[in-house]
């Protein structure tokens, strides 16, 4: 039995990344390829959803880390979607991952917030 | 037709073309030495004497035939439909052509023309016919005698005798070539039939048996058993699945598909495929015998089928079930009646737009049973289906395990070498849950989940809250992830897992023998963070031979 399941895609250049399911020790390292596998050079950032994720162990909370310092030295931005009284809403908060990468409640508000942090072009600019 | 000397030097018996000559009937019969022999050729049609065997049937005709007429190569070919062409079967003098394979087109040469004209057909000199198979001049034989082989329903091949030396054959061999055949060909029809339905039953039974799952999944805490029993003769489309659900939940489905046969069997596949493509996606059994009605529906060729799904939480020990028309499941409490579970009264699978499947719910304690099977189990034609469940309750009361129950249904229920209708059984049991947790895991970190899972039924057992099952867990998970990293040799090393419960205190207690590492790295040190935050207190205990970590946790129940 498959512990978690891993979806995704692009939106507005932002990849986002669903992932529903436990994970622990056992499959962590293998979502975090996963994820790194799906993310290019050309995202703005990326949205990782763990609304459907009902347990998180430190080797999950792991991933994550690496998953922030990853996108940290190539410039893209992450958001975390962990809802209010979501399972893994306690460990989240006892890592402090709303403090080292920016938690929020709905895929929505992570693609806005990323968007926003991107300096847009501006057309009218440089003539 | 016309005929062109030298082109095609056929005729038939009777009709002597250009030089040949028919002796016919006012040739001297002298002492028939033929007529014992002839007699011999009625017992070809036979039919208790070449019993399902074709080869054996042909090989009888073609020696006795080779003895009446006295000749040097006999044959048989017999049309196969599906390619238009007269297939070489059995031969004598000419076993090349079977070897070969040797394959006529219908209507062509000479085989080809006694299928195709259905009767007799003479070749004085084969050199200056139209003969297809370059076997026959290649075995230098010249003269050729070809009648059909005919059955009620039309010609189904050529028997052919062929001398190497000119011969010229008689209006009484082409009878008594006509006669064997004429016996012969409904045997070989009958066996040929019989050959080809078992052919498409060994070929149901296989894709059948190809559908049914090769093995139960391994659940912790669930015992599991089924068994699918074929019927006598037919194939059915009864079929089962245990299907893991993750968080140790099992979907338990069982299904019969209206009608047999291969059809009946695809059919099952096409169900039993769609159903647990629907388990997986998690949705409820009601939901998923909708969709599985609609899959169903969507099949232009139609089909009709019962079916039952239901979904065990080990957890909380609900058994949540939807029913297609299906027999009632059956539960066997540890303590107290066997029971079915109510009839909804919905209809089967494909007979109704629309259809709705309403679920009922069950609370199962530890070591209740759950028995669910198909009408082969329990139905006998003419008598009420009451009798049936009733025969089964009786048959199953005292059985104390999936496999016990499995085996006295089939040994009470079934006749010997099985009934008229396939049939599938399934059971289920949750292991009961003891006051005290103990266990020793293999230091692998797939056991983690089952680890979870045996926490969360023993802390629901205490009747823990969600908060304390979700903080114990994760204190748990990482100690037990300590103790798997800890081990110096994964392949043989394992750990202990124990839990007790005082008062409202929880202590889980994880030993493991291998040496306490100093977290290393940024990142690695949360777990005994973990630990600290989320139990009352943790201690971190060297061993003789290893570390125990031992936590407590004072229960809050539901806040």
């Amino acid at each position: 039995m498959k512990l978690a399941d891993v979806r995704a895609q692009m939106s507005g250049g932002i990849l986002v990344v669903s992932i529903e399911g436990e994970i622990d020790m056992s499959n962590a390292r293998e979502l975090g390829s996963a994820i790194a596998r799906r993310l290019t050079n050309e995202a703005l950032g990326a949205v990782l959803d763990l609304s459907n994720v009902s347990y998180i162990d430190s080797a999950g909370i792991h991933v994550v880390f690496d998953l922030r310092e990853r996108l940290k030295t190539r410039g893209q931005a992450l958001r975390l979607v962990v809802p209010a009284g979501s399972p893994i809403s306690s460990m989240v908060e006892l890592v402090d991952l709303p403090r080292a990468v920016g938690v929020v409640e709905t895929a929505d508000e992570a693609l806005a917030a990323i968007a926003a942090a991107v300096p847009q072009p501006n057309p009218s600019h440089g003539h | 037709m016309e005929r062109t000397p030298g082109d095609d030097h056929t005729s038939e018996p009777g009709q002597p073309g250009e030089g040949q000559v028919f002796l016919g009937a006012g040739a001297a019969p002298s002492v028939n030495p033929r007529t014992d022999q002839i007699a011999h050729l009625y017992q070809l049609g036979d039919p208790t004497l070449f019993d399902l065997d074709l080869d054996s049937l042909l090989d009888e005709l073609l020696v006795r035939v080779q003895g009446i007429l006295a000749v040097d190569t006999v044959a048989v070919l017999l049309i196969d439909e599906r390619r238009g062409v007269l297939e070489a079967c059995a031969a004598k003098g000419l076993e090349e052509e079977v070897e070969q394979g040797v394959v006529i087109p219908i209507r062509r040469g000479f085989a080809g023309r006694v299928a195709a004209e259905r009767r007799p057909i003479f070749i004085a000199d084969v050199n200056h016919a139209d003969i297809v198979n370059p076997i026959l001049r290649e075995k230098g034989i010249r003269s050729l005698l070809g009648v059909p082989l005919v059955v009620e329903a039309g010609v189904i091949g050529v028997l052919h005798v062929g001398t190497v030396t000119p011969r010229e054959f008689t209006e009484e061999d082409a009878s008594v070539l006509q006669l064997a055949a004429t016996r012969a060909a409904p045997a070989i029809e009958r066996v040929r039939l019989f050959q080809a339905l078992e052919h498409e039953h060994r070929g149901a039974v296989a894709l059948q048996r190809s559908l049914l799952p090769e093995r139960l999944p391994e659940l912790v805490g669930m015992r599991l058993a089924a068994r699918y029993l074929p019927a006598r003769d037919e194939v059915g489309g009864d079929w089962y699945d245990l299907i893991e659900l993750g968080r140790g939940r099992l979907g338990i489905a069982i299904g019969d598909v209206v009608g047999h046969g291969v059809r009946a069997a695809a059919l099952m596949g096409h169900l039993r495929t769609g159903l647990r493509a629907y388990a997986l996606d998690g949705l409820s059994p009601g939901a998923v015998l909708e969709r599985l009605d609609r899959l169903l529906q969507s099949n232009r060729k139609g089909g009709m089928a019962t079916a039952a799904y239901g979904v065990f939480d080990p957890e909380s020990g609900e058994l949540v079930l939807a029913s297609a028309g299906h027999p009632p499941p059956l539960i066997l409490p540890r303590e107290g009646e066997p029971f079915f579970l109510e009839r909804g009264g919905s209809p089967p699978l494909g007979t109704m737009p629309y259809a709705g499947f309403p679920e009922q719910s069950v609370m199962l304690p530890g070591e209740d049973i759950v028995v669910l099977y198909t009408d082969g189990l329990v139905e006998v034609r003419g008598e009420a289906l009451e009798q049936g469940l009733e025969r089964l309750v009786e048959a199953v009361r005292h059985a104390d395990s999936p496999d016990a129950v499995c085996d006295r249904a089939l040994e009470s229920l079934v006749a010997p070498g099985g009934g008229g209708d396939d049939l599938a059984i399934v059971a289920t049991q949750s292991a009961s849950i003891s006051e005290r947790l103990s266990m020793r895991l293999p230091a692998d970190p797939t056991v983690l989940a089952d680890v979870r899972l045996m926490l969360r039924r023993w802390l629901h057992h205490l009747g823990a809250g969600g908060d304390d099952i979700g903080a114990i867990m994760l204190a748990c998970g990482e100690a037990c992830a300590n103790a798997i990293e800890h081990a110096y040799s994964p392949a043989i090393a394992a750990f202990e897992l124990s839990g007790d419960a005082r008062g409202d205190v929880v202590t889980l207690a994880v030993r493991d023998s291998g040496k306490w590492r100093s977290p290393r790295g940024e990142h690695r040190g949360r777990g005994l963070t973990i630990m600290e935050a989320t139990m009352d207190d943790v201690e971190v205990k060297p061993t003789a031979d290893g570390t125990e970590v031992v936590m407590r946790r004072r229960l809050r129940g539901a806040e």
